[in-house]
């Protein structure tokens, strides 16, 4: 059966088992590789990618499970990737490998939806669940609260 | 005296520079090299390449052939600076790209000429190559400017992506000069410019890198599509080493996707459509491997057989100064202490992943490789492929960490795309980029130290045991594998009579280089066991330090403007320790005050003091950055990391077991104090890491009253 996803605003048909976890529907079959495979058991956080705003991790979520919802991945976070937090990044000059960075910034774009000003308590909350083995934590935390306004 | 010779000595003991090459070979290979051909880098549309690191396109964009893998540390921007400042290019017109292995593209150092990034090399072997190579450049564009201007070339500078006239105001753009500059010989030699010309080297740039890593825009090895392409799931046996038995493909040939079953070294690919389906096939595909003799090993097994090469009376020595016998026995006090580090794994983001396309006799290879020749020279060993008729693409790495030094099962790749004669994709999961090992060795170690009456060292014995690396990763023989002794043999500390020994107890978990290598168990061992030394004296940890390092001013230095600028020996909040680490390595001096309390039960970082005297800098934001991400990664061993190992196997082969440190536990606060001592240039992606273990063990070891003399401190905590 079709699978209806819409995805950074786009809609898809999908003729995919709904079994397949939405990671790989949307590297294998809508080539957006810009969500990354680590872990498979959703304990690193590279796959992270919103639903309808809210932080998710691809990799065991079924595609079944996210259909007539907003699916936004890293490439569809800003028309001209200038989100506040891809701004951040550079400014702060986060990135080393860059692996894991795809699902760091959209767990702190979901985090500042929720917590316009988030404290470094919010911040852990949020952020504990993506793992960046180059460890840019520290400059992600400052990125965070640079977009945030919070100061560094 | 000219900057030229300035920066030559940084570099004098990579061995002599041969021009033409520009790549320091030691001497007894230079006559091969200066036989062969000087190399032209590919070119594309009509681009002109001086030297065989840089083309420079009609437009002016150039390519910079860089000889490094961008795997997250920054040197292709470092390398960038380097060529735009001494050609006076516009850094954001210069591209950056990795070459097929080549002779220019090799570095020596003491092993052969190989193309590869370890040893924290990127920067400080490549700084003046690469800017001799810059210098040619620009003065076979002022050569040909000067002609058709008409005026000599003392007259012209090269600067902003032009070759300037400043007396007439007339400019003529790199690029409209390279295409005439191309067709000639370069200049032997070249000036390079003097320190007060230069506007990137010493101040830094942002990374090129870093604005697609922010939108997803980066193609990673694993992202790579090729027309046409299959993906393949290779199984291996989780039991290290295990050969196959046999398997039966139809379970997996029954999952929807799936287009075949290949018989590969050591197990079986899966081939499907897609990743997905790839992985589904080969979790449903029944395999069986071969029995190993280590079936049921554990890692208490491989503790005791370390222990064992402790109790050894004698071991491969590395060093020997005086009697440490004689001193041990005429000691006022002996102090005795053993230490232990488990098997680690790299687990870089990206799982292991290699693509392979076969068109004809030729033969592309797209990997995420830090080692080319050495994979180059696997294929070509196992496949028998001509050499000449082989490509290899080198991938922006999700992480490195050494992992990408060793190159998994490039031969099956070319297996599985002949069977099925498509380009091929084949990966592993994070279950077996864990479960392979291919890690950091476990070690052990085990100190004596003699005191005197007045509690000065007079003498000191290190033993060290455990894996061999090289044996693993290198097929070493020999009885005294280096990097079990590193840091250990070449102390700059001075304790009187001094030996270093090792006995080898190989377990039969893979293992090899892991960001720093040996210095990250012994420096941990050596700063360890010094505090407990000072202990034992009743001397203050730094105050010790002090003492064996008086006769080293850098050093000292070192140690210093750490231990100042943490405020070592004011008052600390209740509850709150420092802890204190010096290890040099990779070329650097790094020393670090780790401010540490307990909650829950765990240790809280708050704050990381680094002083890092590494020569000189090119990126000041990029050595802090790597100072930071080397921090954390030492703190992470110390917390967490270890392979669990039973049943011939990893335990934890995933990140739900195998514990990486994450952002709540990560210091938020790391000071980094850079020292440039103009001493010859040190490298920056390593040195940070060995110090940050110990010094966080040295801290909790003082709040807890109790030594941690095992590691993780998570086990030893619970």
């Amino acid at each position: 059966m079709p699978i209806n996803l819409t995805v950074n605003g786009r809609p898809h048909t999908l003729d995919i088992d709904p079994e397949t976890p939405l990671l790989w529907a949307l590297r294998d079959t809508l080539d957006l590789t810009g969500t990354k495979y680590g872990c498979g058991i959703a304990q690193c956080g590279a796959c992270t990618v919103l639903v309808d705003g809210t932080a998710i991790r691809a990799c065991v979520t079924p595609v079944s499970a996210v259909e007539r919802q907003e699916v936004t991945t890293i490439e569809g976070l800003h028309p001209e990737n200038r989100h506040a937090l891809q701004q951040a990044w550079i400014e702060e000059q986060v990135p080393q490998c860059g692996y894991c960075q795809s699902g760091q910034i959209l767990a702190a774009a979901a985090l500042l939806t929720a917590i316009p000003k988030p404290t470094d308590a919010d911040i852990d909350s949020a952020m504990v669940g993506n793992l960046c083995r180059c460890g840019t934590y520290p400059r992600i935390r400052a990125a965070i609260k640079r977009a945030a306004g919070t100061g560094a | 005296m000219t900057v030229a010779l300035e920066r030559r000595s940084l570099l004098g003991a990579a061995g002599a520079l041969v021009l033409g090459f520009a790549v320091p070979l030691p001497a007894a290979r230079q006559a091969s090299a200066q036989a062969r051909q000087p190399v032209r880098p590919p070119m594309t549309g009509g681009a002109g390449s001086l030297t065989a690191y840089l083309a420079i396109a009609p437009d002016g964009g150039i390519t910079l052939y860089s000889p490094t893998t961008e795997m997250g540390q920054g040197t292709w921007t470092g390398h960038v600076a380097i060529v735009a400042d001494e050609l006076g290019a516009d850094p954001a017109r210069i591209a950056v790209e990795n070459p097929h292995p080549a002779a220019p593209y090799r570095r020596d150092v003491g092993a052969g000429p190989a193309m590869g990034s370890g040893g924290s090399w990127g920067v400080r072997y490549w700084y003046q190559p690469l800017r001799e190579a810059a210098a040619r450049a620009r003065a076979a564009l002022v050569a040909v400017a000067a002609e058709r201007l008409g005026v000599p070339a003392a007259e012209l500078r090269a600067e902003g992506h032009h070759v300037v006239h400043a007396a007439s105001g007339r400019r003529l753009a790199f690029g409209e000069l390279a295409a005439v500059a191309a067709q000639r010989p370069l200049p032997d030699s070249a000036t390079l410019r003097p320190a007060s010309e230069l506007k990137l080297i010493g101040r830094g740039m942002p990374r090129i890198d870093i604005p697609a890593k922010t939108h997803g825009g980066t193609v990673y090895s694993i992202d790579l599509k090729l027309p046409g392409m299959v993906y393949a799931y290779a199984r291996v046996s989780p039991v290290f080493r295990a050969e196959l038995d046999s398997f039966n493909a139809a379970s997996a040939r029954a999952v929807p996707g799936v287009l075949d079953v290949v018989a590969i070294p050591g197990g079986a690919a899966v081939v499907a459509s897609s990743m997905w389906a790839a992985i589904r096939g080969g979790q449903a595909l029944e395999i069986r491997w071969k029995p190993t003799p280590h079936d049921a090993i554990t890692s208490a097994d491989i503790t005791a057989a370390m222990k064992d090469g402790l109790a050894q009376p004698q071991g491969a020595v590395a060093r020997n100064d005086g009697d440490v016998d004689a001193a041990l026995r005429s000691a006022a006090r002996v102090v005795e202490a053993e230490y232990e580090v488990p098997f680690l794994s790299h687990t870089p983001l990206e799982p292991w992943n290699i693509n392979v396309r076969i068109e004809g006799d030729r033969l592309e290879i797209w990997a995420p490789t830090q080692n080319q020749d050495r994979l180059l020279n696997r294929v070509v060993r196992e496949t028998n492929w001509d050499r000449e008729k082989i490509r290899l693409h080198t991938m922006m790495q999700g992480g490195g960490f050494g992992r990408r030094l060793y190159e998994d099962m490039p031969s099956a790749a070319v297996i599985v795309a002949r069977a099925v004669g498509k380009p091929v994709k084949l990966f592993w999961t994070r279950e077996d980029e864990i479960g392979q090992g291919w890690g950091r060795p476990a070690q052990m170690a085990r100190f004596r130290a003699a005191l005197d009456a007045q509690n000065n060292v007079t003498g000191l014995w290190v033993r060290t045991a455990g894996t061999s690396m090289a044996r693993d990763f290198n097929n070493f023989q020999g009885d005294l594998d280096a990097s079990s002794v590193q840091t250990l043999n070449d102390t700059r500390y001075r304790t009187g009579a001094y030996r270093v020994d090792y006995v080898r107890r190989q377990a039969p978990v893979p293992s090899m280089p892991w960001r720093a290598v040996g210095a990250t168990q012994n420096g941990f061992f050596m700063e360890s066991f010094l505090d407990e030394l000072a202990q034992a004296a009743g001397k203050d940890p730094v105050a010790l330090r002090r003492e064996l390092l008086a006769h080293d001013p850098r050093a000292l230095r070192v140690v210093n403007t750490a231990a100042e600028k943490a405020g070592w020996g004011t008052p600390l909040p209740a509850g709150r320790a420092r802890g204190f680490a010096f290890v040099e390595s990779y070329g650097s001096l790094c020393a670090q005050v780790a401010e540490v309390s307990m909650e829950n039960g765990r240790p809280r970082v708050h704050r990381v003091v680094v002083a890092l005297d590494c020569g000189s800098q090119v990126l000041p934001d990029g050595i802090r950055s790597q100072v930071e991400g080397g921090v954390i990664q030492g703190i992470s061993t110390a917390m967490g990391e270890k392979l669990e190992i039973a049943a011939g196997r990893v335990q934890n082969a995933n990140f739900d077991g195998y514990q990486l440190l994450r952002t709540d536990e990560a210091p938020t606060l790391i000071e980094t104090h850079v020292i440039e001592s103009g001493e010859r240039m040190g490298g920056v992606g390593e040195p940070p890491v060995p110090p940050a273990t110990p010094a966080l063990v040295n801290a909790v070891s003082a709040l807890l009253g109790r030594r941690i003399r095992k590691l993780p401190l998570a086990d030893q905590l619970a």
